[in-house]
């Protein structure tokens, strides 16, 4: 109990650490969102209009740290303000309207990649020298080598250009209106194909790799032994003893992976149009938009810091070693 | 299914003809497949690079009015939409890429062990302050900082390593950290410091000597992340453009339409440059935990029906 | 072993997994095949279809359609709110839309515009003067536009402004501002934060029938003034992150319209269905020029200016920089908008802006910028020639005509270092005055009062570390200023033309910064389903989706009846 409230404590402070940077790091850019729209837009707009946006947006011009404290309040509040780059959409709304699908695809990839990813390690474990051992990582790491976009470009262009076996962009057909109908959710899946199958080649390797070195390690372990002496079946023995103790590794990686969903499908989103917040995240420290930057900042964090608190916890309830510590 | 304890009994056929190495990592990779592939491969984009203005001398990114033109006799891999040689750009590419990346790595390495040792060997205040600090830069998201750090800071090759390095080190930190404090609860630390050894000594001779594996691990990964974070940025128009790497390379190729365009010999191959360095220091990567931890290296499957046991990884 | 095993529970799983992907897969894919139109039109019907476009620089849309925000949901300013007239810059016309007819008062301090009858909006409310009156009312409260009106009032169906001062311009300027409902913004209780989800407007496509961050559609306004124009069913707009995707689905035939960049246009697009895909790029976009910050020396010479004006290879620029969309400018500096104004003398006498490496050496040599032994000159204090051209990383058009005049710049011993950083770097730099030199691009009027002013003018010229919005390379000429004010004095055409060829002779004689090329206006189109678009011989509007031209092909436009 001691230890959860220990990393309570260090996640308030390093939460409070990280809203602090996410107030001062766009503030350190050159520029005002304005000159940023202005250079943008280049032959849209007008000298003129420059000074009327800068009445219409009503910038903060007023000393730093009377703009941080109430920075602080409104985020514990849940006051997010209203975006520049989408005037005047309030940036909770904004973040709403987008949020669902990058959990979709980073959720759906995390858990495809892991589970498939571990399993294949077990069985790379468990059967050394077999095709699976020997063959399938270095192959595995060679696709996951590739730089991200790169793989996602020329799968778009083979699958869904050249082949046309799936559709090219966004998450669902726009003549269907969303619901629980089975015809929107297939729908849903069959658009994700793509964008999940890249990201989920991407990154099998990485966990193929560590459960099966984690397995092998474990393997070597003297209560595998004792199981194998009394004479327990190998499958029951590689499940219920060996996978369930190299899984703590796995389990923290996926943890951090689950809190790292929500900043890092920007490259997928860009090439398959998928409508998340990754785009905006881009566009929103290009075009210094605060307000919305420092809402998806303060959500990513929370994403990651929330993660990891729940992985600790999980950790715990797994690995009694740590609580005697 | 028959009896394990028999078969790890009976006699096993060495796999290998070399024995246990006895001078350590070194000789044990030179005598690994994986190492080997990985050296090789590592050494022909190195010597690309660095004889690339002998190989193609003249300024790659030479504006010409032959626009996408298919790999052909004189072109080897076809000219760009701005009329360049793909083959020139590649080759030319290659320099900055390894450079940006290797150097980005080495430092993040190098940052990562001096605060992972540190942390380690002083303990307490040192450790929990230097821990805040590691875990604060392992919780900013990577990508928004990428971004941000990019966009504001003047473009150039020094700007992208310098912010590959500051999204890097972190990471390699907190491994380390935990690698170095196992280490310092031996025996043979007490020994060195009852004896008066200076901290700074033990750090870099008694304890980092018995990472070597684990930093060479680090090192290697932090190579490919840098690789690849670059490659990521550059693509997203964040680096420099005015330099040639394989990055930018892309970055022109997307922006042209080299796909659309069906000028396939424009984006294949700065992306399998990148994936083949990539694999090479994987490749090495993987050889490296294989002849540190022998459990880990390369069986060859038993002819006979007796299911494998874990015995049979030792050699 | 007749227990369930976890292996097998997990293999079962994975079968699962994959088969329902598959399962999925196969559900959805007739209904995906069905989108893709009939690309030979041999007899389908499309009345019911509904236009579509695509939108690349907001990856996603937000439910928006505030009409004074920049960056409210696309069509808000096009297809729900209209203006009181139209100018089209491709075939110089002026459309009487909201407005029939208008009049400027003599002292050219007023202008009055009257209302067209019979106009309803959205909801079923007559459209009047008083929401003119109202929407410039709280266009200057919010915005603070116009300034130059004292006095805005209604009588009858006629609306008057009084001006502060003469100023010709104002008659295109009042005249292209969209109207907006008083009645339904007067009850809103702060119209700047107002997000607008349920518009009302007098377009001809004012209703949202489905909105999500992928795609909308805008259906037909019931009450709309012209319903005979209003013959296809609908629009629905495309989120996209980037060039690519929107090209893509261009390529692909997703999309009936496409106003993005689209690279190698002829062979990616157009070839796929020559019979029905088109583009045209009307040289009607912004002038696009290098500027060369006058207060640094040597680009405080007019000499020089022209010197490295002649240096520049402009077929190269614009085949291989801009893959052949465009044309070279000429010494008028008026972009394709201003056909109709440029002096023609001034045009086919032109020297400054055609290639001439010879010349442009035996001028830097005279000028004192001597040819060291290495090829390269120097400057008059022996540092030596070389400069920066800053340009933003993302137009890579751009920068790759950068690269082509940094390039050709060798020829004279000049070295130009391209320097690409954000565009918001960039402009700055530019604002700042705190740069060597750069692409820039120009104002775009209906009229070419505000180009002139904005490159020549004293009155736009702020000192380096003042932070200005135009003329950034801070150049002014008081005979300039002369021949503005008297432009802004008079609406008679005859005078105003004469005007504007004095201000030529003037740009050809400073030359303030160096014409490169006019902006094209991209624009292409599929017209399987939708005919009716304007083309270079019916120039009617350009192929722009985004400008106020753009309510013009809403309404002319009509669906394929097979």
């Amino acid at each position: 109990m001691r230890f959860i409230l220990r990393r309570i404590g260090f996640y308030l402070i390093a939460f409070w650490v990280s809203i602090t940077l996410n107030f001062l790091l766009p503030r350190f850019m050159p520029g005002d969102p304005i000159s940023r729209m202005l250079s943008r837009s280049q032959d849209k707009m007008t000298a003129e209009q420059v000074l009327q946006l800068q009445r219409l947006f009503g910038l903060d011009n007023r000393p730093l740290l009377q703009q941080y404290t109430s920075y602080v309040a409104d985020v514990l509040t849940g006051n997010m303000g209203v975006s520049i780059s989408r005037f005047p959409t309030p940036v909770s709304e904004v973040i709403a309207s987008q949020i669902g699908w990058t959990l979709l695809l980073g959720a759906t990839s995390l858990l495809l990649a892991a589970l498939i990813g571990n399993l294949l390690g077990i069985v790379a474990a468990w059967r050394r020298g077999s095709l699976v051992d020997s063959a399938l990582p270095p192959l595995l790491i060679f696709i996951g080598s590739f730089p991200y976009f790169w793989l996602a470009m020329g799968a778009l262009y083979v699958f869904g250009i050249m082949l046309g076996w799936f559709p090219l962009r966004h998450a669902y057909d726009s003549e269907l209106d969303p619901g629980f109908t089975w015809a929107f959710i297939s729908n849903v899946g069959y658009h994700l194909v793509l964008p999940a199958l890249t990201i989920v080649l991407v990154s099998i390797g990485g966990w193929m790799l560590g459960m099966r070195n984690t397995m092998i390690a474990t393997n070597s372990e003297d209560y595998i032994t004792m199981a194998e002496a009394k004479g327990l079946k190998p499958r029951r023995i590689m499940l219920r003893y060996a996978a369930r103790n190299a899984m703590l590794p796995s389990v923290t990686s996926f943890g951090m992976g689950i809190g790292f969903v929500v900043g890092g499908a920007l490259l997928t989103e860009t090439v398959f149009a998928y409508p998340g917040v990754g785009y905006q995240l881009l566009t929103s420290v290009q075009g210094l938009d605060y307000p919305l930057m420092q809402g998806l900042f303060l959500i990513i964090t929370s994403a990651v810091l929330l993660a990891n608190l729940l992985v600790d916890i999980v950790y715990v309830r797994l690995d009694p070693r740590v609580r005697t510590n | 299914m028959s009896t394990p304890i028999t078969t790890a009994l009976s006699p096993i056929k060495p796999t290998r003809l070399s024995g246990r190495s006895r001078s350590g990592l070194l000789h044990g990779l030179m005598t690994n497949r994986k190492a080997m592939l990985g050296a090789a491969l590592l050494v022909f984009f190195i010597l690309l690079a660095l004889l690339a203005p002998v190989l193609f001398p003249g300024n790659p990114s030479r504006i010409t009015a032959l626009a996408s033109q298919e790999p052909s006799a004189q072109y080897w891999l076809g000219t760009t939409a701005k009329g360049q040689d793909v083959l020139a750009l590649t080759a030319h590419g290659a320099r900055i890429s390894l450079f940006v990346g290797l150097i980005a790595g080495l430092v993040s390495t190098i940052i990562g062990i001096l605060v992972g040792l540190a942390s380690a060997y002083f303990g307490r205040v040192i450790d929990e302050s230097l821990s805040v600090v590691t875990n604060i830069f392992l919780l900013i998201p990577g990508l928004p900082l990428l971004v941000i750090l990019a966009a504001f800071l003047p473009p150039g090759v020094g700007t992208v390593i310098f912010v590959l390095i500051i999204t890097g080190w972190a990471g390699s930190a907190r491994v380390l950290r935990s690698q170095a404090l196992s280490i310092r609860s031996k025996d043979f630390v007490a020994a060195s410091q009852v004896t008066g050894d200076r901290a700074g000594w033990i750090m870099l001779r008694e304890i980092l000597p018995n990472m070597a594996s684990n930093v060479m691990g680090t090192l290697l990964g932090c190579i490919i992340g840098a690789i690849g974070a670059q490659a990521g940025l550059e693509f997203l128009g964040l680096g420099d453009t005015a330099t040639v790497s394989w990055g930018t390379n892309l970055y022109w190729a997307g922006n042209e339409g080299a796909l659309l365009t069906g000028s396939w010999w424009v984006f294949l191959p700065s992306g399998l440059c990148i994936a083949l360095v990539a694999f090479a220091l994987s490749l090495f990567n993987y050889a490296v935990d294989e002849v540190t931890n022998p459990r880990l290296r390369t069986v060859k499957k038993r002819p006979a029906t007796a299911p494998l046991s874990r015995m049979e990884d030792a050699q | 072993m007749s227990h369930l095993q976890p292996w097998k529970i997990f293999r079962a799983a994975g079968v699962v997994l994959a088969a329902s992907a598959l399962a999925l897969a196969g559900c959805s894919a007739p209904a995906a095949q069905q989108k893709a139109p009939a690309s030979t039109a041999g007899g389908k019907d499309y009345s019911d279809a509904l236009l579509t476009l695509p939108r690349e620089d907001m990856g996603t849309f937000t439910r928006n359609f505030n009409p004074f925000s920049p960056n409210a949901a696309p069509m808000t300013q096009q297809a729900i709110y209209e203006p009181l007239l139209i100018f089209s810059p491709t075939d110089g016309k002026t459309t009487p839309w909201l407005a029939t007819q208008w009049t400027v008062g003599p002292d050219g301090k007023s202008v009055e515009y009257t209302v067209r009858p019979g106009v309803k909006w959205s909801d079923g409310e007559a459209l009047s003067a008083e929401d003119v009156v109202y929407t410039f009312e709280l266009q200057k409260k919010l915005l603070g536009s116009y300034d130059y009106v004292d006095k805005v009032a209604a009588s009858g169906d006629k609306v008057t402004f009084t001006l502060s001062k003469a100023y010709s311009p104002a008659l295109f300027e009042l005249g292209q501002q969209i109207i907006i409902p008083k009645h339904i913004w007067s009850e809103i209780n702060d119209p700047a934060k107002a997000t607008n989800e349920k518009p009302v407007g007098s377009g001809p496509y004012t209703e949202v029938t489905r909105f999500a961050a992928q795609a909308f559609e805008l259906r037909k306004n019931p009450n709309y003034w012209q319903p005979d124009k209003q013959k296809i069913a609908g629009i629905k707009v495309l989120a996209f992150s980037g060039n690519d995707g929107a090209n893509l689905a261009a390529v692909n035939g997703d999309v009936d319209w496409a106003d993005q960049f689209m690279p190698n246009i002829q062979k990616t697009f157009v070839a796929k269905d020559t019979a029905h895909r088109q583009y045209w790029f009307p040289p009607t976009g912004s002038m696009i020029n290098w500027q060369l910050n006058t207060t640094k020396a040597p680009f405080n010479d007019p000499v020089v200016r022209k010197a490295l004006s002649m240096a520049v290879n402009r077929d190269q620029v614009t085949k291989i920089g801009m893959a052949g969309y465009t044309a070279p400018a000429d010494c008028t500096g008026l972009s394709g908008s201003y056909e109709k104004w440029k002096n023609a003398s001034i045009r086919d006498a032109c020297d400054w802006t055609k290639l001439n490496a010879e010349k442009a050496n035996q001028l830097l040599d005279e000028a004192g910028y001597a040819k060291g032994a290495d090829g390269k000159r120097r400057l008059k204090d022996g540092k030596p020639f070389e400069f920066k051209f800053s340009v933003g990383a993302t137009s890579s058009d751009w920068l790759s005509v950068a690269n082509v005049i940094a390039q050709n710049m060798e020829a004279i011993g000049v070295t130009v270092k391209v320097d690409s950083p954000d565009w918001a770097q960039v402009v700055a730099g530019y604002e700042q005055g705190d740069f060597d030199s750069g692409i820039v691009w120009s104002p775009n009027d209906p009229g070419p009062y505000k180009y002139f002013a904005a490159t020549m003018g004293t009155k736009s010229v702020k000192p380096v570390g003042t932070k200005t919005f135009d003329n950034y390379h801070r150049f002014g000429d008081p005979r300039a200023d002369a021949l503005l004010d008297r432009f802004a004095a008079t609406s008679d055409e005859a005078a105003q033309a004469d005007i504007v060829n004095q201000l030529q002779q003037l740009f050809n004689e400073d030359a303030p910064v160096i014409p490169l090329f006019p902006g094209p206006e991209w624009g292409a189109f599929n017209d399987v389903r939708f005919t009716g678009w304007p083309t270079e011989q019916n120039p009617y509007a350009s192929l722009s989706a985004r400008s106020p031209r753009t309510v013009l092909i809403l309404t002319t436009l009509e669906p394929r009846k097979g």
